[in-house]
């Protein structure tokens, strides 16, 4: 055999799941992933799937074929099984509301007032919300060898809104300060149980989930109360992991970046170049997709365009900017996966590893 | 016209000098403080240092010795929040420092409420709040209730997760006709459109007007939605409401 027999790899040569984890640490890729970080659960999907919420956020079985939507029906090169935020709370005893077929879990009451007094259940992970996800994430990584599975953990922030409150939560940034520090340190364990548990379980990589944004805090109470604690986190997660913070965050990507996460996944209020400006290198980005005004009421062209112009500032991959609205259309989903597509034919100079943002 | 100097608190002057940048605000500040007597004064420096406590006992003396409600109301407490509203939406603090002003409002309100709900006022209008169907996030909302209320709105606060049909129950029940919608999470906030087409097919849309906010929600969204108006914060909900509330008895 001469070198010229071998077979040039050209076109789309990665699995998705490769694909997914080389952008994730800002490598090459044959094709910029079109993802799902979040939740792309839909009523459509859930005919599809025979899964309706809210049965699928208990049921494994169920869980896992809903995801599963997102490979299968969408072109996506992800699939993320937890639709809700409940997992965590849930298994520390929130009160949680499961929801409906067209509306969303929820937590109703709140269990915490004193952080001492807060105890990890030793069945912690055997519980209902663990039992579905866990099992959800095994049976994809069966099912989707080559599909990349992305696991969702709320970090002790987040998980502190489910059990004290926001308000009480927020407020006390400024009149208990130790006290929510202290909340905090106790918390942590419990969102590291459910990282490792969910790379163990199957996942390539964990979204944690921490709300410090711009609509809630300033980026000084996330440089005090949470930098260092996700230095630990990033450090100890024990594999890829992805930041999940909603809204407005330029004002704090720069602190994310020195966290040492590997990826933040954004919202369409950061500009995308901007962000990028502010990263450089230093971690990948993933995002922006506006769910209100482009996904849920926009157009398949709509998002077609809007992806495009995320994909121009040269961000290592594309998704919506959080889980999407239940009565989203699978049609207008499916631009994600054809611009991701087109863009990368397009961007592929010697045919088999896209330019990244080949203009700036 | 009145000078920085004509306001004898200290907190108030640097609060006017540090953090209020447009002239006009300025001015009109300046004026509001200038005539205000040294305890109001105090009870907005209170409210803007987030001391509970002390806006509930100065509030509580001031009463005491005879000031009427509604300058304690006006001169002190809401006069005070305007400075908070204008320190949040210029990004100078956050959620967390708002609500301890909130906290420390609030304190001053409770004797104040009563009162002026016994004197028979007429109020500015009424107001239907809640949060929609599927969401449990209420802040937004609670902050738009106590500003509207300290505008002379009577407030109906349907809380969290409402569903449309609660909102007709409650316009019906209270012959109301400005509903306010709140919604900080994007999978929820499409449950605003379903309360305006609700509103529609029981014939009532051109009877009542709506005004939204939240934090994903934009004017773009809310005209999507089919809404009459979008609140950036409290304080434009308390100047939209106004609006609605005239346009649609109009």
């Amino acid at each position: 055999m001469t070198t010229e027999d071998i077979p040039r790899l050209s076109g789309e040569w990665m699995t998705p799941r490769r694909r997914f984890i080389s952008a994730l640490f800002g490598g090459r890729v044959d094709k910029i992933p079109a993802m799902t970080l979040s939740s792309v659960a839909t009523l459509e999907g859930m005919e599809i799937a025979d899964a309706d919420f809210p049965e699928a956020h208990l049921d494994a079985e169920k869980m896992a074929r809903l995801a599963a939507t997102a490979h299968e029906n969408l072109g996506l090169d992800t699939v993320m099984p937890v639709f809700h935020s409940q997992l965590e709370a849930d298994a520390l005893d929130a009160d949680t509301w499961w929801g409906e077929k067209d509306n969303w879990p929820a937590t109703k009451g709140h269990v915490l007032d004193d952080p001492d007094s807060f105890k990890i259940p030793p069945d912690y992970l055997e519980r209902r919300s663990f039992k579905a996800v866990l099992g959800a994430i095994k049976l994809l990584r069966k099912r989707y060898p080559d599909v990349g599975i992305v696991g969702k953990v709320y970090g002790p922030w987040s998980v502190g809104f489910h059990l004290v409150g926001i308000e009480n939560w927020l407020m006390g940034t400024i009149t208990e300060p130790d006290k929510i520090r202290r909340y905090l340190e106790v918390l942590l364990p419990a969102s590291m149980m459910s990282a490792h548990a969910q790379f163990e379980a199957g996942a390539d990589a964990v979204m944690w989930a921490d709300h410090a944004n711009r609509e809630l805090c300033s980026p000084e109470t996330y440089r005090d109360f949470l930098l260092e604690m996700h230095q630990g986190v990033t450090e100890e997660m024990g594999g890829p992991s992805i930041l999940h913070c909603c809204g407005e965050t330029t004002d704090r990507i720069d602190y994310f970046a020195e966290a040492g996460w590997d990826c933040f996944h954004f919202e369409s209020q950061v500009d995308p170049v901007k962000a990028k400006e502010i990263v450089r290198d230093r971690m990948s980005l993933f995002g922006n997709i506006n769910n209100p005004t482009i996904l849920f009421s926009g157009t398949y062209d709509d998002t077609y365009k809007a992806c495009m112009e995320v994909l121009e500032a040269g961000i290592q991959g594309v998704a919506p900017e959080g889980s999407v609205p239940l009565g989203v259309k699978m049609e207008v989903l499916q631009a994600l996966s054809d611009s991701a597509r087109d863009y990368s034919n397009a961007n592929r100079p010697d045919g088999r590893l896209v330019t990244f943002n080949p203009t700036k | 016209m009145a000078q920085l100097s004509d306001i004898t608190n200290a907190v108030i002057r640097t609060e006017i000098e540090e953090f209020i940048d447009d002239p006009a605000e300025i001015e009109r500040n300046v004026e509001l403080f200038a005539k205000a007597s040294a305890q109001m004064q105090e009870i907005a420096a209170a409210l803007l240092e987030g001391d509970n406590d002390t806006v509930d006992q100065l509030t509580r003396i001031a009463l005491d010795e005879g000031i009427e409600a509604l300058e304690i109301m006006d001169d002190g407490l809401i006069a005070g929040m305007g400075i908070v509203g204008i320190k949040f939406r210029d990004g100078f603090i956050f959620v967390p420092e708002v609500l301890v002003c909130a906290r420390a409002m609030k304190a001053g309100m409770a004797h104040i409420e009563p009162i002026l709900a016994a004197s028979g006022a007429e109020p500015a209008g009424t107001v239907i709040m809640g949060t929609v169907k599927g969401d449990l996030h209420d802040i937004g909302k609670n902050l738009c209730i106590m500003m509207l209320r300290g505008g002379g709105f009577i407030v109906i606060d349907l809380g969290v997760d409402t569903s449309p049909e609660e909102f007709l129950e409650a316009v019906a029940e209270h012959d109301a006709h400005v509903i306010g919608m709140s919604a900080l999470l994007t999978t929820t906030m499409p449950n605003m459109a379903k309360t305006v087409e609700a509103f529609k097919d029981a014939g009532l849309r051109e009877k009542v007007r709506f005004m939204v906010g939240g934090a994903p929600v934009t004017p773009e969204f809310a005209e999507d939605v089919g809404a009459d108006g979008y609140g950036k914060d409290a304080m434009a909900a308390v100047e939209l409401a106004t609006k609605l509330a005239i346009e649609v008895r109009a």
